[in-house]
């Protein structure tokens, strides 16, 4: 470093960097692109084509009744919501929380982008095979676990995220051999149920609207 | 001799991060220099028997770390102090020092003994019960010197020990470097030369993986006469003017 | 920091200690101290109340019933979250960067693993086990005949490590943050898988941890004769073979010795031999009536029936139950004393009814099974009535009500076309010269007979006693009989019961 020369870059600095003097435009896809990176969505998205796979597998084999029927299903729809609720982690820290107005954007933007994601794997891994509950059920499901993930995230860290919606789905198991009627364990109530829609919707947007505000909760030294 | 290294080089894909380098030390407290990406770190690394050597031979405390008995050995009579130390931030400070001096094969008896003096040595007896996530940068530095030096170790490495430190504790520090000197091989890498100054019996300088300068710090000292070497200070002088002198041979060579 | 201290320094290490068990004992205290799993602790003491201590509990204190829930619904429940935090302990060097400064001790690797391993299966237990204790602890409090199983408490322990053990090594060979979800979402997803491979009737997914003694109903087994064991033992050969295979991998990873090395191939080896053994057990699984049995390791002993002291009611014709049922006596009672006190005394009519122990008929699609039901016979009759495999008051949302409904839609049915008659062809030679819409004047008056003591016993429709046309003199004619005094009922029974089974009273006889 020298004293001199901290307001101009050196002149080789560009090339030497590959980087580019960008556009807003290009300037803002390439914080995209990096802030998805440092989330893992790539990963994240891989996987959510693993289970989109598994499922395809699975509805193969599985009976058209039952609970094993729900049990499959299900549990890949709370991988789901567990994968998207660890992509909120930040690796950062404070120093990313001192930034600007983007982040709340960015974290809603990963969120929207992961979550249709995994919809549309599901419904890929799903189309034309028989799912209990239909593909409307399945959307309700993911929206309402995917919401659990999100809390838990504010609440535990982002790496402990999948606590919520696992610890869900075991409630959910027992609820549907006790048959269960509250519309708080959504999954046991018909797809078109409009008590089960609300509760799944509201526990999604206090998810998207916590980890948007707040970001995951920081876990100290990771 | 408890280091002697013969040609040693390390690679990382094309990087050549440690060219050949060749040096030999006993007891006392060795400062290793250089500017960034010089191959410190990595030489340290191969010393802490983290990674092994491209080529070249290197023997520790008279054995060879390529085996795994003689290794075993070695890491039992080793203290490393990474750059970058990771932790656990639950532990208390004790426990983490504690569970270095088991990982390490100390005699379970021995260990709650050594555990209370390595923490008192390093200033931070009365955070002994302080979970590692309460602590500032610096103190964390200290549990890392801590665990580093629990198991009174023969062969001590440390990697920008005194980061974080404030003035006051980077002179408790090198005090502390030379008590251990006197009965270890003590290698120090850093940046800041007045640690070297104070504390080295000889230093060594690296560049670009290469040793460029191997005596005590009085003839770094003396490299810098005759020469409008850069630096605040006479070390810092002879500093620049070994690395210029390294740097244009370099050039003519190439 | 203080170069000169008051205790007198010695210089450098002792010569080379060997890792002693207190070693092993102080690593152990540190890392039970901090170990992730025990802040999962409250989390998993709230999912087994809810998903097996209150199930438990609703159900009748039975030491199979209870014992059946501690292997399927808290395996359920633990193991998938257990091997999640497993996962997450596993990449801990990972998450934290310590990874060097552990790799350069002289311990070896994989001692250290080892030693996180098993304080995070030390908690797991801890969670396991404690549930077990509360659960098995009040039945034995409420349980009026038998004691607390200990092979699915042991099937379950082993899933415990054995689940903790995949975990661990799944987080340290790849310490993403993506670990411990995709492990935990692995296990569930195996669990699930082992269930749809039972009902596909598939032998060697036997070896499913949360399959207990097959399709037979959890109330079936380890009463009348003792709990089998042959399939727990597969179980338990499978997941520790499992664990110690997992295990060994991991230490043939670690940076070690020769010596190292071997142990961890053997153990390795070892456990994979296990394993496959387990499988290969499983694969020869038959299920007898009173559970699972796997000749290689099947011990006769245990097919010896297990001699006890019946509880009988009160009555004309006592019910007599299996002292493991007493909570079921009143049901039972209520359920068939309005038909037995019509029929007691009667040519023919029982003169006590005693539970057996089901006998498994045969095998149905889907893993199921078709348990043998009530049946009359014997000098003097008894009727012998298995009440295994029936939904029991408490299990799901059956009611006592519900219960007693089952218990009359089987045993009055069956006793009634036993006493009477009154099911099969016209007896007049000419079978097939009818149709079967239309019976003949004798069967038609044995049916009426039925039709109004089922009435009166309070058969629900629909259960075996043939329905009479609505408006028809038959229906009229079984009225009037159902309408009778009790004394008036019995009476005529008394006088006419053996000319009505054999065909001889006509419609017209009838009062």
């Amino acid at each position: 470093m020298t004293p001199a020369g901290v307001d101009r870059p050196p002149s080789g600095l560009a090339s030497a960097t590959g980087m580019r003097p960008a556009g807003p435009r290009l300037a803002g896809l390439r914080l995209v692109r990096l802030y998805l990176a440092s989330r893992r969505a790539l990963t994240c998205l891989l996987v959510l084509v693993a289970f989109a796979v598994v499922l395809r597998t699975a509805l193969h084999w599985m009976p058209r009744s039952g609970l094993a029927s729900r049990q499959l299903p299900l549990t890949i729809q709370a991988g789901a919501a567990a994968l998207i609720g660890v992509t909120t982690r930040s690796p950062f820290g404070e120093p990313e929380r001192a930034t600007g107005r983007w982040l709340p954007l960015l974290r809603l933007g990963t969120v929207t982008l992961l979550a249709g994601a995994a919809v549309g794997a599901l419904v890929a891994g799903s189309a034309s095979a028989h799912l209990a509950g239909g593909t409307l059920g399945m959307l309700r499901d993911l929206a309402g676990l995917t919401g659990i993930a999100l809390l838990t995230a504010a609440l535990l860290g982002g790496t402990l995220a999948w606590v919520g919606p696992l610890a869900y789905l075991v409630v959910t198991l027992h609820a549907l051999q006790a048959a269960w009627t509250t519309p708080w364990v959504w999954p046991v109530r018909p797809p078109d149920d409009r008590g089960a829609a609300l509760c799944a919707a509201l526990v999604l947007a206090a998810g998207v609207a916590v980890i948007t505000m707040r970001g995951a909760r920081d876990t100290a030294g990771e | 001799m408890n280091v002697e290294i013969s040609d040693l080089t390390r690679r990382f894909g094309r990087t050549q991060a440690v060219a050949g380098v060749t040096l030999a030390t006993g007891p006392g407290v060795f400062g290793l220099l250089g500017p960034n990406g010089a191959g410190k770190t990595s030489l340290l690394r191969m010393l802490a028997t983290v990674i092994p050597p491209s080529s070249g031979r290197l023997r520790l405390l008279g054995r060879d770390p390529g085996v795994y008995g003689p290794r075993r050995e070695i890491r039992r009579r080793l203290g490393y102090l990474p750059q970058n130390l990771g932790y656990y931030p639950g532990f208390t400070v004790v426990e983490f020092v504690e569970y270095f001096a088991l990982l390490k094969d100390m005699p379970a008896g021995r260990v709650p003994g050594a555990v209370a003096t390595a923490v008192e040595r390093v200033g931070l007896g009365d955070k002994a019960r302080a979970k590692l996530r309460t602590l500032s940068g610096g103190m964390l530095r200290r549990v890392g010197i801590a665990q580093a030096i629990v198991n009174q170790p023969e062969l001590l490495l440390l990697d920008e020990p005194t980061a974080g430190l404030d003035p006051e504790q980077r002179v408790a520090f090198r005090a502390l470097l030379r008590e251990l000197g006197q009965h270890a091989t003590v290698i120090v890498s850093t940046h800041l030369v007045e640690d070297v100054g104070a504390a080295c019996s000889q230093v060594a300088l690296m560049d670009q993986g290469m040793l460029v300068f191997h005596g005590t710090p009085g003839e770094l000292t003396a490299r810098a006469e005759g020469t409008a070497a850069a630096g605040d200070a006479p070390l810092e002088r002879g500093y620049s003017a070994v690395l210029a002198a390294a740097r244009s041979t370099a050039a003519a060579r190439s | 920091m203080t170069a000169a201290t008051d205790a007198p320094v010695r210089h450098g290490p002792p010569r080379a200690a060997s890792t002693g068990p207190l070693t092993a004992a102080r690593l152990l205290r540190i890392e039970l101290r901090r170990n992730a799993m025990l802040w999962m602790l409250p989390l998993l003491a709230a999912l087994f109340w809810f998903s097996t201590y209150r199930p438990s509990m609703a159900l009748p204190p039975w030491w199979n019933l209870r014992g059946t829930l501690l292997q399927q619904q808290a395996l359920l429940g633990f193991a998938p979250l257990m091997a999640g935090v497993a996962a997450w302990m596993g990449s801990r060097e990972g998450r934290r960067g310590t990874a060097d400064l552990v790799g350069v001790t002289a311990l070896p690797r994989w001692a250290g693993q080892l030693a996180t391993w098993a304080a995070t299966t030390c908690w797991a237990m801890v969670a396991y086990l404690g549930g077990v204790a509360v659960v098995y602890g009040i039945t034995a409090r409420q349980a009026t005949w038998g004691g607390p199983l200990g092979w699915p408490v042991a099937v379950g322990a082993a899933m415990v490590a054995a689940s903790c053990a995949l975990g661990f090594a799944a987080g340290t060979l790849v310490p993403s943050r993506f670990s411990a979800p995709l492990v935990a979402v692995t296990v569930f997803l195996a669990l699930a898988a082992g269930a749809i491979a039972i009902e596909h009737n598939s032998t060697y997914a036997q070896i499913w941890p949360l399959n207990v003694q097959g399709a037979l109903p959890p109330d079936t087994f380890g009463t009348f004769s003792p709990y089998l064991p042959d399939l727990a033992i597969t179980q338990v050969l499978f997941l520790a073979g499992l664990a110690a295979a997992v295990l060994g991998a991991l230490g043939l990873r670690a940076a070690g010795g020769r010596w190292l090395r071997c142990a961890a191939a053997v153990a390795a080896a070892a456990g994979l031999a296990a394993a496959g053994t387990g499988v290969g057990l499983a694969g020869t699984a038959r299920p007898e009536a009173h559970g699972i049995v796997i000749p290689t390791l099947h011990d006769t002993a245990n097919d010896k029936p297990i001699a006890y002291t019946p509880v009988c009611s009160q009555a004309a014709v006592p019910v007599c139950l299996h002292p493991a049922y007493r909570s079921l006596l009143p049901a039972v009672t209520a359920a068939l004393d309005p038909l037995l006190s019509e029929v007691a005394g009667l040519p023919g009519a029982p003169v006590r009814v005693w539970q057996v122990a089901s006998t498994h008929l045969q095998q149905r699609p889907h893993n199921g099974i078709e348990l043998s039901g009530p049946v009359i016979g014997g000098s003097p009759p008894v009727v012998s009535l298995p009440l295994s495999g029936m939904a029991l008051p408490g299990e799901g949302h059956t009611t006592a009500a519900e219960f007693i409904r089952q218990l009359r839609s089987q045993v009055p049915p069956m006793l009634l076309n036993t006493l009477i008659g009154g099911d099969q062809l016209d007896t007049n030679g000419q079978q097939g010269s009818r149709s079967a819409r239309q019976p003949s004047p004798s069967v038609l008056a044995q049916q009426v007979i039925k039709a109004a003591l089922a009435q009166v016993a309070g058969v629900p429709p629909d259960s075996g006693v043939p329905p009479l046309p609505p408006g028809s003199p038959a229906d009229a004619a079984a009225k009037r009989f159902a309408a009778l005094p009790a004394a008036a009922r019995h009476a005529w029974l008394v006088d006419h019961l053996t000319r009505l089974r054999a065909g001889q009273i006509t419609l017209g006889e009838l009062p």
